[in-house]
């Protein structure tokens, strides 16, 4: 079969369609400081600057070979342009919401005065808008760039505070479906933006996960949401939901989901018999103990796992640790490149 | 069926569900009553959370119920402390406990807390997001004997090392023993960053602390350990603590 290029062969892996080998991804953070080192580009100003932003996200074609480029590395731009404290000054971590502003019961469930406009322009949602259009110019046609934003049950967790947001789901839950209905026009905003901006596709991280909450939660709870949400979206939209996922994967089948970006705990063959063919199927080569503490051999066995298993496009489960080496995940794609169809 | 018995009942029944009003208002009747605090505990309160457990194990509770009923618990344990406590001996040692910096996930460790505060130590907890200076700046500030770093991302473990650093840069490390856990953490990963020891969940940090005080020659048989009361009261938090682990555990 003729070479493709990334983004045909992404597309390909997206829609089910003949690729002339795996498909290899980045859909949540592949960043490592072995890769700013190589780039150049480094946190923070990777995580609030575009032009630093884009060159880093480009490592992960340029250096490790992925199909896809994703610049959005941490959760907190939404969180921040809603509200929460977030520390974005360090060089050797991920910016991570630290408050939560509707933690506090007296303050009302609503999102910030001039919504959608003064969300979109706030510094960081912009930074990722603007690294997706820097990534759009420089890479064309040739390679998958994706956006992401965060669903109304993940902003819940930093809007709300993740034990108060869980609590409540018992013992408050009109509060935490008014989180959901006030949430829900952010992930549309900030996907359309991307979109305008030139992301091929969008990942849509929200963690109703099984290693939380039962699957009826996101049944009762979110599903309705993804149904009325995702369709809107004018790309592809991949959920991401971290966990053991397995037991809800037939509700994620009923959300209009082009594809689902799923973790290590989930076997990848009983994904894909869950999956049954309604959605295409990215991950799952688990982070902490292959990409992070072992070597490439492991990180081999583990992409060919997934594709003999049938998962669609082949992936890290989700954001790698900053330290993890960047052989470990060049080697990834290397397993795709070995499974090159005749 | 007597009043101390519906109470009981009524305890059981309403930590089940993570009932925290009901549970608190019960338990100061019970106690207003004069029904022994261990009987309150063991008769009602323990069982309820062994229940939740048992729930949890077989896939029938989650995280969310399990939070109702350790808040429900501790709504209890609030009223019962003192009448337990005030048996207890002098503190078996300090531990100083953190979330690591980047890390903002504190359940396990507020529960590590809990288990060694009933297990006699002295807890100085600073909290989440702890940056290496500030390991060094509380170590100087209380002295401790323990040190426990608590990480719950694979983003986030890496700072063992670098707290571990900045003691040695500081010439603090030999004065403290220093314990590691959290969900990704590995007893491998705790070794080839130099900690001490390493705890899978609360219970087993309460083990690791009393071998590591051992370890450097302290007499831990002096604790909470030989009061009734306050063997009591590790008995209760650790029923908590089986609850809140297995919750933390699977926190996002």
């Amino acid at each position: 079969m003729e070479q493709m290029t990334s983004k045909q062969r992404f597309l390909a892996g997206l829609y089910g369609d003949p690729v002339d080998r795996p498909p290899a991804a980045s859909i949540v953070s592949v960043i490592t400081y072995e890769l700013m080192d190589i780039t150049g580009a480094h946190f923070p100003h990777a995580n609030i600057e575009p032009e630093p932003m884009a060159t880093l996200a480009a490592g992960a074609h340029e250096v490790m070979g992925f199909d896809s480029v994703m610049p959005i590395f941490s959760i907190a731009q939404e969180a921040t342009a809603l509200g929460c404290q977030v520390d974005w000054s360090d060089t050797d971590m991920m910016p991570n919401p630290t408050d939560s502003p509707w933690a506090d019961r007296d303050v009302e469930i609503k999102l910030p005065d001039g919504f959608p406009d003064s969300f979109l322009e706030d510094k960081y949602v912009k930074c990722a808008i603007d690294a997706i259009r820097l990534l759009k110019q420089h890479f064309g046609d040739d390679v998958m760039v994706l956006g992401k934003v965060m669903g109304p049950w993940t902003l819940s967790y930093h809007c709300y505070n993740t034990q108060e947001f869980l609590f409540d789901t018992i013992m408050d839950p009109d509060r935490v479906r008014k989180s959901l209905e006030t949430l829900a026009p952010v992930p549309l905003a900030y996907a359309a933006a991307q979109v305008e901006a030139g992301a091929d596709a969008i990942v849509w991280a929200d963690h109703a996960t099984g290693d939380l909450v039962r699957n009826t939660m996101y049944r009762d709870f979110l599903l309705p949401h993804h149904q009325e949400l995702v369709p809107q979206v004018e790309a592809p939209v991949i959920l991401h939901c971290c966990g053991k996922t397995l037991d809800r994967v037939h509700y994620f089948n009923e959300a209009g989901f082009t594809c689902y970006h799923f973790e290590s705990a989930n076997p990848p063959d009983e994904m894909v018999e869950k999956a049954a063919g309604k959605m295409k199927l990215t991950g799952n080569v688990n982070n902490p103990i292959t990409l992070y503490a072992r070597g490439p051999d492991e990180a081999r066995a583990e992409a060919q796992a997934a594709i003999d298993a049938g998962v669609d496009i082949i992936a890290p489960e989700c954001a790698v640790p900053l330290q993890a080496p960047v052989a470990n995940l060049q080697a990834i794609v290397e397993t795709c490149k070995d499974n090159r169809h005749q | 069926m007597s009043r101390e018995e519906e109470i009981k009942k009524g305890l059981f029944d309403h930590t089940l569900v993570g009932e925290a009003s009901e549970v608190v208002e019960l338990t100061q009747e019970g106690i207003d009553l004069g029904m022994d605090p261990l009987d309150i505990l063991f008769g009602a309160l323990i069982p309820s959370l062994q229940e939740v457990g048992r729930l949890f194990e077989i896939g029938e509770y989650f995280v969310p119920e399990m939070l109702v009923a350790a808040r429900a618990m501790q709504g209890a344990m609030a009223l019962l402390r003192p009448l337990l406590v005030d048996k207890g001996a002098e503190p078996i040692g300090k531990v100083v406990m953190l979330t690591v910096k980047g890390d903002v996930h504190d359940i396990g460790k507020n529960l590590c807390n809990i288990m060694l505060e009933g297990e006699g130590f002295d807890i100085v907890d600073l909290g989440v997001n702890v940056k290496p200076e500030e390991v060094v700046a509380a170590v100087q500030e209380h002295q401790p004997q323990l040190l426990g770093f608590s990480a719950f991302l694979t983003t986030t473990m890496p700072f063992f090392k670098s707290n571990l650093a900045a003691l040695s840069e500081a010439g603090l490390r030999d004065s403290v023993k220093v314990m590691v856990g959290g969900a990704p953490v590995t007893p491998e990963y705790a070794d080839s960053v130099g900690a001490d020891g390493f705890a899978p969940d609360a219970s087993a940090a309460v083990r690791l602390a009393k071998q590591l005080m051992v370890d450097m020659g302290y007499d831990v048989s002096m604790g909470g350990d030989d009061s009734e009361g306050a063997s009591a009261l590790s008995t209760a938090v650790q029923a908590v603590e089986e609850l809140m682990v297995k919750s933390g555990k699977h926190e996002e």
